[in-house]
């Protein structure tokens, strides 16, 4: 049994589809990755996952239960929303002992794992001082502990990333890439795809409330990226290049091939002198741009 | 319950860390209710003339030039009424007072041996102009007496009657009748001392005041709103408002905050909690109840302790404190969802609140209130919170009558947190 499965959710805000018939499964400890410029849906999936808005149709299930509102449900999920959703008047500590409490841990469970998120988020040594007085990163770290601090096996992170340096950044990344290790079920929205690339295992691109792709990785750049780009910047622009094909700019020429090796192989043997050569591999970007025409942060 | 009691001790918390949410939950009603008091309690300067009746019970030429003494002062302005309608005028807040004179009053001048032959009817919520007010008055019966007197005819007259009457009054023992022929001889003389200082200067308040101390007339000075239960002081009117304020106050505080934690995304995360939506409701209503209920207990505690307030009627007061606190409870919730943002809640709260405040008796005191405003008020719920209060502090209210608005306080609470949290359940999709 999937960890999550969402069957045909639709929902509406007015006449705007916010979300236009979404369809996924995610498996228990994989990391299932929402990738989609801002306004794409992403949010208000997640939403209608954890049961805090309820879709105009379709079915979620969560564990194999329909209901995710039920309390035996809502105890298994975390979650990390996208605003910084803490108390900025209270400290972190009281912050997790507040969510610690509402999440009906006992009282030495609750500290044992107060001192584990504080340690996890890199912010005992501020553990007394009031939210308010931490940067965006950290802010954005407690955010991250709070939702999972009653070590639920399902996880979803709404955006965790947006606005932090990128020191915290990678604290981040570590602290997902260890919920991974632990076998967690997570489910990450992002509009970085390099996010998507480092840390998902299954990525659905989003665009306008709808589901465009949804594979591996691999499976996304090898249906969608097309092949990977052969990039030569010369000291003077050659004549006798044209026959390979691609686009010049300026000094500089880039050709798509599934051969880049025989390519360069070519540019090598005609003794024109170049100060740059590259291959790039397609992206998610260009799987993005593949499916909508337009680029992930348009 | 635990959960709800989370809720609660965590929103007090950040209460008590907001010190502009505290400023107003309490600091400002206490210097309301004491800037106030205080200017209602003293009082003295420029004034404008003030209202009130005469009731002439006596009939007396006596009882005439009284009224007519009273009608020169410039500090009045003197209309004639019946009992009724000057105690109506009164209470309704038309008139600051009534001077009744009773029958028998031109007999003895106002001065009434054992009983008082004048009386003062006062609205409680001038009581600064009490002593204003009696002094005029004292100063009237002085003059109106020395008029009698000086002008040779029925003052001398009335001694000498009354002195001729009592060597026959066999009803009275030897030593009635020479103490009060000491006194009409005392009256005598004075009589004369008058006569040699005419001339010398108008009779002012202070002069009256002073000849009043030496055995001037005796003035029975009522409170018009409960007759012998008005307010004892300015005080007594400030801070049932204060509590009001407070209130206003604690509403106003959680229901901002309710759309902070809607913002924040904090309040999405309570939701997700293990927990129903009504426990985080009912949370966010304890909260603010105690909040409220913690507010005025507070004030009413400084008021008995530190300006000489009444509590009459405690388990009254305690059930009248409740009441206003459930109430403003529903309110805040209802206020929450007035909008999304901060300044649409702040905004459109305040508007109502300070609205309910003007017309409830926040600001200007019920009982001060002109009768057309006294009926508009009946729609605030701030005039109710405010009379439950002062039922229970000097209104002497009995079981029946404090029924009325803590019925009103629980109702209207009840109303507001229902449909509050309807609307709020409803905006969350």
């Amino acid at each position: 049994m999937p960890a999550i499965e969402v069957r045909n959710l639709k929902k509406s805000y007015g006449a705007t589809v916010a979300v236009d018939g979404i369809s996924f499964e995610v498996e228990r400890g994989e990391c299932f990755g929402l990738l989609g410029p801002n306004g794409a849906g992403k949010s208000t999936t997640i939403h209608c996952v954890v049961g805090a808005l309820r879709p105009d149709s379709g079915e979620v299930r969560l564990d194999g239960e329909a209901d995710p509102t039920r309390p035996s449900v809502r105890a298994k999920i975390g979650v990390a929303p996208q605003p910084i959703a803490l108390y900025e008047d209270l400290t972190a500590e009281e912050n997790l002992e507040f969510f610690g409490k509402l999440y009906n841990l006992g009282a030495d469970v609750r500290k044992t794992r107060i001192e584990m998120a504080l340690e996890f988020s890199g912010l005992a040594a501020r553990r007394k001082d009031r939210v308010s007085t931490y940067s965006g990163g950290m802010q954005r770290r407690l955010n991250l502990v709070s939702g999972i601090l009653h070590d639920p096996p399902v996880i979803l992170l709404d955006e965790p990333t947006v606005g932090v340096d990128p020191q915290s950044r990678n604290l981040i990344f570590d602290n997902i890439e260890s919920l991974k290790r632990l076998g967690r079920t997570i489910v990450y929205t992002t509009h970085y795809m390099e996010e998507a690339q480092r840390l998902c295992d299954r990525v659905a691109i989003i665009d306008r409330g709808k589901i465009l792709a949804l594979d591996t990785v691999e499976g996304l750049l090898r249906a969608h990226g097309g092949p990977p780009t052969v990039q030569v910047e010369f000291a003077r622009k050659p004549a006798a290049l044209e026959d390979l094909g691609g686009e010049w700019e300026e000094n500089t020429l880039r050709v798509r091939t599934e051969r880049p090796m025989e390519v360069l192989g070519r540019i090598a043997g005609m003794g024109d002198a170049f100060q740059h050569v590259s291959i790039e591999r397609a992206d998610l970007e260009a799987v993005f741009l593949h499916l909508t025409g337009k680029k992930l942060r348009d | 319950m635990n959960a709800i009691l989370t809720i609660a001790l965590k929103d007090l918390k950040l209460l008590a860390r907001d010190k502009a949410g505290f400023f107003w939950v309490l600091l400002f009603p206490i210097l309301m209710a004491v800037f106030f008091g205080a200017i209602s309690s003293g009082g003295s300067g420029n004034r404008a003339a003030m209202p009130i009746a005469v009731v002439d019970k006596d009939g007396s030429p006596y009882a005439r030039a009284f009224l007519s003494e009273l009608k020169k002062s410039e500090a009045l302005r003197v209309r004639e009424a019946d009992l009724d309608s000057a105690r109506l005028l009164v209470r309704r807040g038309q008139l600051v007072a009534y001077v009744a004179l009773w029958p028998g009053a031109g007999r003895s001048f106002g001065f009434g041996g054992d009983s008082a032959m004048i009386e003062l009817g006062l609205d409680p919520s001038r009581r600064a102009e009490a002593g204003y007010l009696r002094g005029l008055v004292t100063a009237a019966t002085f003059s109106t007496m020395r008029g009698q007197f000086s002008t040779g005819g029925s003052g001398r007259e009335m001694i000498r009657q009354s002195l001729a009457t009592l060597q026959t009054d066999l009803t009275r023992s030897p030593e009635e009748r020479r103490r009060a022929a000491g006194v009409l001889n005392n009256l005598e003389r004075f009589m004369v001392s008058l006569d040699s200082t005419e001339g010398a200067g108008d009779t002012t308040g202070a002069a009256a005041t002073t000849a009043a101390g030496a055995g001037g007339p005796r003035i029975k000075v009522i409170d018009i709103a409960e007759e012998e239960n008005g307010p004892r002081n300015a005080y007594e009117i400030t801070f049932p408002s204060s509590v009001m304020w407070a209130l206003i106050g604690v509403c106003m505080s959680f229901a901002i905050s309710i759309v902070h934690e809607r913002i924040r995304g904090t309040f999405l995360r309570l939701r997700l909690a293990p927990i129903s939506r009504s426990q985080v409701l009912a949370g966010k209503g304890l909260a603010a109840f105690l909040a409220a209920l913690g507010a005025a207990t507070l004030l009413l505690v400084l008021a008995a302790v530190v300006f000489n307030v009444r509590i009459t009627n405690p388990p009254a007061l305690a059930v009248a404190l409740v009441a206003a606190a459930f109430c403003f409870t529903g309110l805040m919730m209802l206020i929450s969802v007035f909008g999304r943002t901060h300044s649409a809640v702040a905004g459109a709260g305040w508007a109502v609140l300070l609205v309910m405040s003007m017309t409830g008796g926040g600001m200007i005191p019920l009982i001060a209130m002109p009768a057309w405003m006294q009926s508009v008020s009946n729609f605030s719920l701030v005039k109710w919170g405010v009379l439950a209060v002062e039922g229970a502090i000097w209104r002497g209210f009995s079981a029946q009558e404090m029924a009325v608005p803590v019925g009103i306080l629980l109702a209207a609470g009840v109303v507001g947190f229902a449909v509050g949290a309807r609307a709020l359940a409803g905006s969350e999709g």
